[in-house]
């Protein structure tokens, strides 16, 4: 469905992008993550072809987006991550008028308009003024207008960010029937437990280059390879440290409030392996405890390595 | 026929309510009133006046009314136009209109048309005060015509000047100054054009001992693309004796003689014609740059 070729932005010198490349198949939730000012609004405007990029090239159903933008844009539904609102424009006149942007008119506006204002559950705001609507309702129109055209692709920026509690759950069950309706979507959150349930795979962004990609189970795996161990030893600190050196599957140590904490190649076996080297050399191990690698972690430890290689 | 998304929406949210019934009516009372103390000022509501009626002061007030009508083009509609992209910029709204299958040129056309649409209202609104003047005599029905025609093409330049700046700039105040600027200008820039070429004429004349006589070609090359010039065509000359000391009277009735002279194809080349002409062209020029600068995919930022 999309295919983004290698892709670069700049803005006045500045690198927003870098060389990004990453595919989304059809009917894949894509969720994508990265920090604050990781250039995940950016390459989404590209994708959205609201954005030329530096270099680099988009495709959306194979088309070209810098040669077919207006084809393109009958496949593509866009929600960003601010967006402002006609506060003259009724509920029902707002959606008509974006309606009328995709040349969309008459009957087939006006049922249209309601089976989405049914998803969003705004039926009863019809006729309201947008400009009387919470933010968690403005976010849920704005989500339904970009529906409005029936876009196999949806690209959706941020969409529970500014949301209470309740507002995210209900963006949340929203987006789950549009996964059940088989629409394509690439949605982005710098919080990551909020796409972990929803998404299919996920993209790591950080300094905009995305440092990982794939299914949430392959990026977890990944991680887990390299493992971190955390060891409380009893008064041996030092002789662990040392032969913990010697072991090729360990990589970094450092000593935290008298608690090792090591980096580890390897999975289970190398855990056992190493437990069992400490305890056959008499060392006495307190406690032996392998961190979960949790969406969250796997997050910071891929932004933390590429920082690195970065430095 | 399908109408523009942008200019149905446009109308429908400017036209509802009663802010534009209060603005329409204030404007055509305010122009009611001018021409009320105009005729009062003349002494022609006096019931003792005994001089008789004067039949050029309605020609007078529908000259003063055609300048304010005029001049107000020049400050509403940019101010109108001027904020129209830099608006929906700034409302954060400009993206959920780029990203649909809509042209970003069918975007300008629709908000250059929806000025248009709303100086045109106020201009035909007020017709029953110019109107006023038929009563007396001294301007026809196809005179208005004319004046609406030279109003509508004018309006559609300085409109798309307004939007060009409003797609250039990011900020509404940026881009209402630069097109104050502009419109400023291309309004009076050429007069200030003609009279250094005027200088620099009669400096060579002494030179060279041989008189120099501006002619209508060399004023037409200078000024057409000024809409002050093409204005000068409805200044109704009955009244030059009235308005004689005053600027914009004695610059018309110079036109307006050279004009005379004329017997070729210039003469048919009137200023308004001349300007209207120039008017139309650069507005499809300013429309096509404001398109491409609106172009996401062309844009660089």
């Amino acid at each position: 469905m999309v295919v983004v070729d290698n892709i670069t932005k700049r803005f006045n010198g500045t690198l927003a992008v870098d060389r990004l490349c990453m595919e989304i198949p059809e009917g894949e939730i894509y969720g994508f993550v990265g920090a604050n000012g990781a250039g995940k609004t950016t390459t989404m405007r590209i994708i959205a072809g609201l954005l030329a990029p530096t270099s680099g090239r988009v495709f959306i159903k194979g088309i070209d987006i810098a040669k077919e933008p207006l084809k393109v844009k009958e496949f593509i539904g866009y929600m960003p991550d601010f967006f402002g609102v006609y506060d003259d424009l009724k509920v029902s006149e707002y959606m008509a008028f974006y309606a009328g942007l995709q040349g969309i008119y008459g009957e087939k506006c006006r049922k249209l308009t309601d089976s989405l204002l049914e998803l969003v559950r705004l039926t009863d705001k019809k006729e309201a003024y947008v400009d009387t609507l919470s933010r968690g309702m403005k976010q849920r129109l704005c989500l339904a207008r970009s529906l409005i055209h029936d876009p196999e692709f949806l690209i959706l920026d941020e969409p529970a960010s500014g949301l209470d509690p309740r507002a995210r759950v209900e963006m949340k069950e929203i987006l789950k029937e549009l996964r059940s309706m088989g629409k394509t979507v690439l949605i982005s959150s710098h919080i990551l437990p909020e796409l972990s349930e929803l998404c299919t795979s996920i993209g790591i962004i950080d300094s905009g280059r995305l440092v990982a990609s794939g299914s949430v189970r392959e990026i977890a795996e990944k991680l887990s390879q390299t493992g971190l161990v955390k060891i409380r030893v009893a008064d041996s600190e030092e002789e662990a440290v040392r032969i913990l050196m010697e072991m090729p599957e360990v990589g970094e140590i450092s000593s935290v409030a008298g608690v090792l904490e090591i980096r580890v190649s390897g999975r289970e076996e190398t855990y056992v392996k190493i437990l069992k080297t400490l305890v056959g050399n008499d060392v006495p191990v307190v406690s032996f405890h392998p961190e979960e690698s949790s969406l969250e972690a796997v997050f910071m430890k891929l932004t933390e390595r590429s920082n690195e290689n970065e430095n | 026929m399908r109408i523009n998304p942008v200019l149905q929406k446009e109308l429908k949210t400017k036209l509802r309510g009663w802010r534009a019934t209060v603005l329409i009516s204030c404007y055509v009372i305010f122009l009611g009133a001018i021409l009320l103390i105009y005729f009062a000022g003349s002494g022609m509501l006096n019931p003792y006046n005994v001089s008789g009626f004067n039949p050029r002061l309605a020609v007078n007030a529908y000259n003063i009314l055609t300048v304010f009508q005029f001049a107000l083009l020049f400050i509403a509609v940019p101010a109108i136009t001027a904020t129209s992209i830099s608006g929906e910029r700034e409302r954060q709204t400009l993206d959920l209109m780029l990203v649909t299958k809509t042209h970003p040129g069918k975007i300008i056309i629709g908000k250059v048309i929806v000025s248009i649409a709303h100086t045109m209202l106020l201009l035909i609104a007020s017709m029953p005060v110019l109107g006023v003047v038929f009563f007396f005599g001294g301007v026809g029905i196809a005179d208005i015509a004319r004046l609406l025609l030279f109003y509508v093409f004018t309006a559609f330049f300085v409109a798309s000047s307004g939007v060009l700046f409003s797609t250039l700039f990011r900020r509404n105040i940026t881009a209402i100054i630069s097109t104050y600027i502009f419109l400023g200008l291309i309004a009076f820039g050429p007069f200030f054009g003609y009279l250094i070429h005027l200088y620099i004429k009669e400096q060579a004349a002494i030179v060279s001992s041989i008189a120099y006589t501006p002619n209508y070609g060399e004023i037409l090359a200078i000024l057409f693309p000024s809409p002050v010039f093409g204005f000068t065509s409805f200044f109704f000359s009955g009244s030059i004796d009235y308005y004689s000391f005053d600027l914009w009277g004695t610059v018309a009735g110079y036109i307006d003689g050279y004009l005379a002279q004329q017997t070729g194809i210039l003469r048919l080349m009137k200023p308004w014609i001349a300007n209207s002409i120039f008017s139309i062209i650069a507005s499809v020029l300013l429309i096509i740059i404001s398109t491409a600068v609106l172009n996401p995919i062309k844009r660089k930022r």
